[in-house]
């Protein structure tokens, strides 16, 4: 009799094991073919994407269209991002909301990256606004990308990027504005955090140079259930970089690192989400264990009532651990992979015609990289003698990390 | 014995659906997308954010429009006043068109002036310039002598700045904007027109990204 229900007990505990198992399945992602052009192989990514990955794939897409000098793509991939972030405040955004249920992961929220990852969106944008003539609304977005940095939980790491204000300033001095105070902000930063203090400002430089080196951070997750998001910037081989230009070098130092801005931050309130998740998991997982030694230890003794009592126990055990496992602490660990870790800047005056202009990575002990040098032309145009006409400035981007 | 197992069967099962319905997903929203909806330009659409946005650019300058028709040096002009537009400077955080704002002034001084003032090309002078070097080269033909300057000088120049200041907390983002606009004599510098709107707005993000 006993043994007849207990078979039929199982038979009820299963059939919800039964459910779960089918609802965990997701579609396998699609495959994509590998060609070894990161903006080839970035836009098939993007092509299959799913909408929640879109801007993470329009993040790495730009980057290396960026690298290439494919800037139209660039700026539209860029384009797109922003517009998806900023679309974020003050909307109901219901795939996000969900993220944050207790069986659901972090990761199914739409991307838009973590602050770093935001700031760099704005930045790569900034220079081709830049490079487009268009300086105000380059800084525009250094003051976002400094905003977007504000909110950190130790305010001494709050809108800290020196480039960010360094540049904000210049724009405004060569606009006719006074830069003073955002140069004042990016030398006190640029001590603080122990890297070279910018040079003071010349409004007639008409050459702007990026360039940016080493690889940037990625996240992984700590934690007993990998609710703590973390990051790990891989040992940069370059340390600094130069430039030889018409016969004069100008010396390329690392103004800011990516990495020290995500790993400054300071806590999310996500995480705190994610902790009550894992404590959840950690509390269910515990109940599963003591109910079903429980019902164990209630099996073994013997009796009807004892029965009965190691049914009910199993039960709460068996829920506790399907609660358990159904529960999804992890962290988001979808990552712009694609970014550098330093980043530096030169303005320098020529005058019209071409410049050659040779780029030289450093490594540690300040010994160049022959391998890294790149050598070009820098084209500054002549004064358009047109009524009203302006010259814009000449923008360089260099990166090491061209592929 | 039988009966108190089929409540526990009952309470499983039913402890089960609850975990079901937790699980289950509610869906994906709108599968088939939305359909295009047309709103009006100084309409708050349904995606609207914190920056500048086609509601804001229409309501200043429809107002710096008809501010500007009721300056004394345009209403009262013996002859018609020339105006150049010199882009708007960018003071915010936000990137936008600039020429947007100057144009749509343009636009509706244009409409609605009735030829009181008249706007210079000047974004147009290269081909303008290429135009009269091809007259004066016998190229194209001339309906006047191409060897004198019939390019006009600006009586005013009309010119705005936008400024920003914007907060963020844990909570939120909160951006303000002033749009200030300018009427300059060209001849004396003086400032003879200037009027401004201002905008706030504040957004709250989602948990899951803060």
């Amino acid at each position: 009799m006993l043994r007849g229900l207990i078979s039929r007990f199982r038979l009820t505990l299963f059939l919800p094991v039964i459910f779960f198992a089918g609802c965990a399945t997701v579609p396998p992602p699609p495959s994509v073919p590998f060609t070894g052009d990161p903006v080839v192989d970035g836009n098939a990514h993007l092509a299959v994407a799913p909408a929640r990955d879109r801007v993470l794939w329009e993040y790495r897409v730009a980057a290396a269209a960026l690298r290439r000098g494919l800037y139209d793509e660039a700026k539209a991939k860029l384009d797109n991002a922003l517009a998806a972030a900023a679309a974020n405040y003050g909307q109901v955004n219901s795939e996000a909301a969900k993220s944050r249920r207790m069986f659901r992961n972090e990761s199914d929220k739409p991307f838009i990256g973590e602050p770093y990852e935001r700031v760099m969106a704005s930045f790569y944008r900034s220079i081709l606004y830049w490079r487009d003539g268009e300086p105000d609304n380059a800084r525009a977005l250094f003051r976002n990308g400094e905003l977007l940095d504000s909110d950190t939980e130790d305010k001494t790491y709050a809108g800290d990027y020196v480039l960010l204000d360094y540049l904000d300033g210049l724009v405004s001095a060569k606009l006719g504005g006074d830069g003073a105070d955002s140069l004042r902000r990016a030398r006190e930063n640029a001590k603080q955090q122990g890297r070279a203090v910018p040079p003071a400002y010349n409004p007639k430089a008409n050459v702007m140079l990026f360039v940016e080196y080493g690889q940037g951070p990625t996240k992984y997750s700590g934690g007993e259930f990998g609710e703590q998001l973390k990051f790990f910037t891989p040992q940069s081989r370059i340390h600094s970089a130069r430039i030889e230009v018409s016969g004069r070098w100008v010396a390329l130092p690392p103004y800011d690192d990516v990495s020290f801005q995500a790993t400054t931050r300071g806590g999310r309130l996500m995480d705190h989400v994610l902790g009550n998740k894992a404590a959840f998991k950690q509390a269910t997982d515990t109940v599963g264990d003591v109910a079903l030694i429980g019902a164990m230890a209630a099996a073994d003794h013997g009796g009807r009532d004892a029965d009965r009592a190691a049914i009910g126990l199993a039960a709460v055990g068996l829920f506790s651990k399907i609660a358990s496992a159904a529960t999804t602490p992890e962290a988001d660990l979808r990552a712009w992979d694609n970014l550098p870790q330093f980043f530096s800047f030169a303005a320098l005056s020529l005058k019209p015609g071409e410049h050659a202009a040779t780029l030289e990575f450093l490594d540690a002990s300040g010994a160049v990289v022959q391998s890294l040098t790149q050598s070009f032309t820098i084209t500054v145009p002549a004064a358009d003698p047109s009524i009203g006409a302006k010259m814009p400035d000449v923008v360089v981007f260099c990166s090491e990390l061209k592929k | 014995m039988k009966n108190s197992l089929q409540r526990i069967v009952i309470l499983s099962t039913g402890v089960a659906s609850m975990f079901l319905a937790g699980c289950a997903s509610s869906g994906v929203q709108n599968p088939s997308g939305v359909p295009v909806t047309e709103m009006k330009a100084d309409e708050r659409g349904f995606v609207a954010g914190t920056g500048i946005e086609s509601q804001d650019l229409v309501t200043v300058t429809d107002k710096m429009a008809r501010s500007i028709l009721g300056v004394r040096e345009i209403a009262n002009a013996t002859s018609v006043p020339r105006i150049v537009l010199d882009p708007v400077v960018n003071d915010t955080r936000f990137p936008i068109n600039k020429d947007l704002f100057n144009d749509r002034i343009r636009i509706e001084l244009n409409k609605h002036s009735n030829g009181k003032v008249r706007f210079l090309a000047r974004d147009r002078m290269k081909t303008l310039e290429r135009e009269r070097e091809l007259k004066q080269q016998g190229a194209v033909t001339a309906s006047s002598d191409p060897s004198v300057v019939e390019f006009k000088g600006a009586d005013y120049f009309l010119t705005g700045k936008l400024g920003g200041m914007a907060s963020r907390t844990s909570q939120g983002v909160s951006d303000y904007v002033l749009y200030s606009f300018q009427l300059i004599d060209a001849r004396t510098s003086e400032i003879v027109w200037e009027d401004s709107a201002e905008i706030k707005k504040q957004g709250l993000e989602d948990a899951a990204y803060r």
